[in-house]
C-alpha cells in the first residue's frame, strides 16, 4: 500500500493540531481557520488514498487493524469537521485534531508497505456498509468524548471560577457541549445499532448463523447496552452535564480497551483472521 | 464690583495623550511647594489647587479675572514644569463658573475618569485639596467646592451604583449565564429581593432574550412594581419555594442574616429539575445563598466578590448607568453658584440692610402698646431716630465692608462674614453645616462647622 497519501495526511493532522493549539493560546485568532482547513485537507487526502484503496482491491480496504485504525481517523476527522464548522465548535478541533494525528500516527507505525489483498470471504457488498457504519459509530463516540472532555475542562474552571470571559468569545455554552454530546451520542449509538444489524445479516449470509459470540461481537453487543444505558439515564433520571460527560469519557475508555484488545490479543473474523 | 469665580485650567486624558499629561503631572511630594509657586506667579489666582493624576493635571483656582488667571496658569506650568507652552496649550481646557463645578465635581464622582466608576479618583481629589491646605492655598471657595464634590461623589455612588462596580458585575453575570446556558429564550429567571443591583441584572438578562422572569420581594409592592416594569412575574415571597425548580437563573439580592436556603434544600430541587443547570447569582452582602451550594452538580454560584473579580470593563452599560447621575450634578452645581453668589457685596448688603430693618421694626412692634399712648408727633420723632440710627449704623458696615473687600487676602469674603455677623438667619449656615457633616469626610483638613472662617483657621494652625 502506498502510504504518501496518508503520511501528507498525518503532516497535515499535525499541523492542524498546532493550528488549534495556538489559537487557544490566544496566539493568533486566524490559525483557527487554517487549523480547520488543514484538517480538511487530512481527511481528503485519507479519503482519495481509501479511493485508490478501493479501485485496486475492488471493494473498502478495511480488512486489519491499521487499516481499521486510519479509517477511523479519516471518519473522525470528516465528523469532527462537520460539528467544528456546522455547530461553530471550534474548541472541539483541539481535541480532534490531536486525535486523528495519533490515531494515523499508530496506523501507520503499524503498516507495512504491502500489496492490499482481500480474504475471498469478505468480497461482499456488505463489507463496507458494515465497516462503514461501525466505525462512524466509533467515530461519534470519539466525538462525544472529546466534547465532554471540553465539557468537564470548562465545568471545573466555571466551579472553580477561573473562566476566563475574555477568551475566545464564541466558545460554547455548557449547555450547547452537553446537548452536542448527546447528539452525537444518540446517532453513535444508531449507527453501532446498525453496524451490529448488517453485521449479523451479512455473517447469516455467509456463514448461515446470525450471532457467533466471537470476541468482537460479544463486546460490540456489551458497548451497545452501556451506550443504551448511559442515553437511557439522561432520558429517564435526567442524568446530563457533568455526570453525562464523566460517564462518555469512562464508556469511551471502554470501548478503546474492548477495540484494542479484541484486534490485537484475541482476534476473530474482525482482527484481520478471516477463515 | 468684581465677581469671584471658580476656575479650571488643566488637560486630561481626552484632550491630551499620555506624553503630554506625563511631562506636567506632579509627584505628590511636588505638590505643596509647586503650589506656594504658584501663588506667587498667579496673582490673579487668590485660592488655588492643584490636581494631578495620571489621566489629568488641572490647577483648580479662584479668581476675578479668568483671562489672566489662564495666562498666568498656562505660563506657570510651562516655567514649572519646563515644557514649552505650545506642547500643550491646545489640549488646555478653560472652564469657568457653572461648568468649573460641574466639572469638579463630575471627575470627582468618577463620571469623567478613562474608566468610569474607578475608585481610586475621590482619593486623590481629596488628596489635592489636603495638599492645598497644607500649603494655605485653599480658602473659602475651595473649601466649600471641594466639600460639595466629595458629598457628590459619594450621592453619585450611592445613587448610581458605579463605583460598586454593579455595572460591570450585572454584565459579569450575564457573560456567564452565556457561558452556561446556550438560549436564554427558554429559561426562566427568578429574583429574589428586587434590588437596585437585582434589577439591573435582571434588565441586561432581558436585553439578552430572558422571557420568563419571576420576582419575589419582601415587599410584595416593590416586586410587582418591577414586575411591571421589566414585564414579570411577582410571587408573594412566603411563597418563593415552589418557583425554585422552575427558574434556570436565581438572583438573590435580599438584606438577610442566614441564607435563603441551604444545600440539602436545594438538592431536592436540582433533582426535581431532572439536573438541569441552575445559575446562581448572590448580590446579597451577606450573601443570600449558602457557598455550599456551588458544590452540587450543575449547579453554579457567583457570588458579588466572585463577580466583580471578573468583572469585565462594560464601558457601555457603565457609561449609561452614570447618565443618571447628571441630574444630581446638575443640582448639586445650581446649590454651588447660589451659594457663591451669596458671597458677593450686593446681596449681602441687601441682606444685612433687611435683617438691621427687621430688628428696628421688631422692638418698635415690641412697644407698640406704649407707642400707642404717645402723641402722633413724638411716634414720628421715634420713627426718625430709630430709622437715622439704623441709616448711621449700615453706612459705617456697608463703606468698611466695600473698603475691605478690595483689600486683603479675605476681602473677598468680607461680605460673608458680616452677613454671618449681622444677619439672624441662620438656616442657610445650618444646612451647610448638615451637608458637610452628611459629606462624612472622616478626616476634614478644617472644622466643618466654621467653615467661612477655616481658611484663616487653617493657617493659625500651621
Amino acid at each position: 500500500m502506498d502510504l504518501a497519501w496518508a503520511s501528507l495526511a498525518l503532516i497535515c493532522y499535525f499541523l492542524s493540531s498546532a493550528g488549534f493549539a495556538a489559537e487557544r493560546a490566544g496566539l493568533w485568532r486566524r490559525w483557527k481557520t487554517v487549523a480547520q482547513l488543514l484538517l480538511a485537507a487530512g481527511a481528503l487526502l485519507q479519503v482519495i488514498e481509501f479511493a485508490k484503496g478501493a479501485l485496486q482491491t475492488g471493494n473498502l480496504p478495511v480488512t486489519n487493524f491499521p487499516q481499521s485504525l486510519s479509517f477511523l481517523a479519516c471518519l473522525t476527522a470528516l465528523a469532527g469537521l462537520l460539528v467544528i464548522t456546522r455547530l461553530r465548535m471550534t474548541v472541539v478541533g483541539t481535541v480532534v485534531s490531536p486525535i486523528v494525528f495519533v490515531v494515523l500516527g499508530i496506523a501507520l507505525l503499524m503498516m507495512g508497505p504491502r500489496r492490499l489483498t482481500l480474504p475471498a470471504t469478505l468480497r461482499s457488498a456488505w463489507l463496507p456498509v458494515h465497516v462503514t457504519l461501525a466505525f462512524l459509530g466509533y467515530a461519534l463516540f470519539v466525538l462525544a468524548a472529546g466534547v465532554s472532555l471540553v465539557y468537564l475542562t470548562y465545568e471545573r474552571r466555571l466551579k472553580a471560577k477561573t473562566l476566563s470571559l475574555e477568551d475566545g468569545g464564541p466558545a460554547p455554552s455548557l449547555e450547547k457541549l452537553d446537548r452536542v454530546n448527546y447528539h452525537l451520542l444518540g446517532w453513535g449509538f444508531l449507527m453501532l445499532t446498525l453496524a451490529i444489524a448488517t453485521g449479523a445479516i451479512w455473517a447469516d449470509a455467509t456463514w448461515g448463523h446470525f450471532w457467533s459470540w466471537e470476541p468482537q461481537e460479544s463486546w460490540s453487543l456489551l458497548i451497545w447496552l452501556l451506550y443504551a444505558a448511559l442515553l437511557e439515564s439522561r432520558l429517564t433520571i435526567g442524568w446530563r452535564g457533568r455526570r453525562a460527560a464523566a460517564l462518555t469519557i469512562i464508556l469511551f475508555s471502554v470501548l478503546v480497551g474492548s477495540f484494542v484488545g479484541v484486534s490485537l490479543v484475541t482476534p476473530g473474523k474482525h482482527g484481520g483472521n478471516f477463515g | 464690583m468684581k465677581r469671584q469665580k471658580l476656575l479650571i485650567f488643566g488637560l486630561n486624558h481626552q484632550t491630551a495623550p499620555v506624553a503630554v499629561r506625563e511631562r506636567l503631572a506632579y509627584a505628590e511630594n511636588e505638590i505643596v511647594p509647586a503650589l506656594i509657586r504658584l501663588k506667587q506667579q498667579a496673582r490673579s489666582l487668590t485660592e488655588v489647587a492643584l490636581l494631578s493624576t495620571c489621566n489629568r493635571v488641572e490647577i483648580i483656582g479662584v479668581g476675578t479675572d479668568s483671562r489672566r488667571a489662564a495666562e498666568e496658569s498656562a505660563a506657570f506650568l510651562a516655567t514649572d514644569r519646563g515644557v514649552q507652552a505650545a506642547a500643550f496649550k491646545t489640549a488646555l481646557y478653560h472652564l469657568e463658573e457653572r461648568a468649573a463645578a460641574s466639572h469638579l465635581f463630575r471627575v470627582s464622582a468618577s463620571l469623567d475618569s478613562m474608566v468610569v466608576g474607578e475608585a481610586q479618583i475621590l482619593g486623590q481629589v481629596k488628596a489635592a485639596y489636603a495638599y492645598a491646605a497644607e500649603a494655605g492655598t485653599a480658602g473659602l471657595v475651595l473649601h466649600r467646592a471641594f466639600h460639595k464634590a466629595f458629598s457628590v461623589a459619594k450621592q453619585v455612588r450611592r445613587a448610581t451604583l458605579i463605583g460598586h462596580g454593579a455595572v460591570s458585575l450585572s454584565s459579569t453575570a450575564v457573560s456567564l449565564a452565556g457561558k452556561i446556558f446556550d438560549s436564554l429564550a427558554d429559561k426562566t429567571v427568578l429574583l429574589l429581593g428586587a434590588g437596585r443591583m437585582a434589577e439591573l441584572t435582571a434588565r441586561a438578562l432581558k436585553r439578552i432574550g430572558i422571557e420568563a422572569l419571576l420576582i419575589s420581594s419582601r415587599t410584595f409592592d416593590h416586586a410587582v412594581a418591577l414586575a411591571r416594569e421589566l414585564g414579570g412575574t411577582a410571587v408573594p415571597y412566603d411563597n418563593f419555594r415552589p418557583h425554585l425548580r422552575m427558574a434556570d437563573i436565581i438572583i438573590g439580592s435580599m438584606a438577610v442574616s442566614q441564607p435563603v436556603f441551604g444545600p440539602a434544600e436545594f438538592e431536592v430541587v436540582i433533582k426535581e429539575r431532572r439536573y438541569r443547570p441552575v445559575f446562581l447569582i448572590d448580590l446579597g452582602v451577606p450573601r443570600n445563598f449558602d457557598e455550599r451550594l456551588n458544590s452540587l452538580e450543575n449547579v453554579y454560584l457567583y457570588d458579588v466578590d466572585d463577580l466583580g473579580r471578573m468583572a469585565l470593563e462594560s464601558r457601555d452599560e457603565r457609561e449609561r448607568e452614570a447618565r443618571r447621575a447628571e441630574p444630581l450634578i446638575e443640582l448639586e452645581v445650581d446649590s454651588f453658584m447660589r451659594w457663591l453668589e451669596e458671597l458677593e457685596l450686593v446681596p449681602a448688603i441687601k441682606d444685612i440692610r433687611s435683617s438691621i430693618e427687621e430688628l428696628r421694626t421688631g422692638e418698635l412692634q415690641r412697644h407698640r402698646a406704649w407707642l400707642a399712648s404717645l402723641a402722633p408727633e413724638e411716634r414720628a420723632r421715634i420713627e426718625l431716630i430709630t430709622r437715622s440710627l439704623v441709616n448711621k449704623l449700615l453706612h459705617r458696615v456697608l463703606s468698611g465692608l466695600r473698603e475691605s473687600h478690595d483689600a486683603g487676602a479675605e476681602g473677598p469674603y468680607a461680605a460673608a462674614i458680616a452677613r454671618r455677623l449681622l444677619c439672624s438667619d441662620f438656616a442657610l449656615e445650618k444646612e451647610n453645616a448638615r451637608e458637610i457633616l452628611e459629606a462624612g469626610d472622616p478626616e476634614p483638613p478644617a472644622a466643618p462647622h466654621d467653615e467661612r472662617f477655616e481658611s484663616s483657621a487653617t493657617r493659625e494652625r500651621k
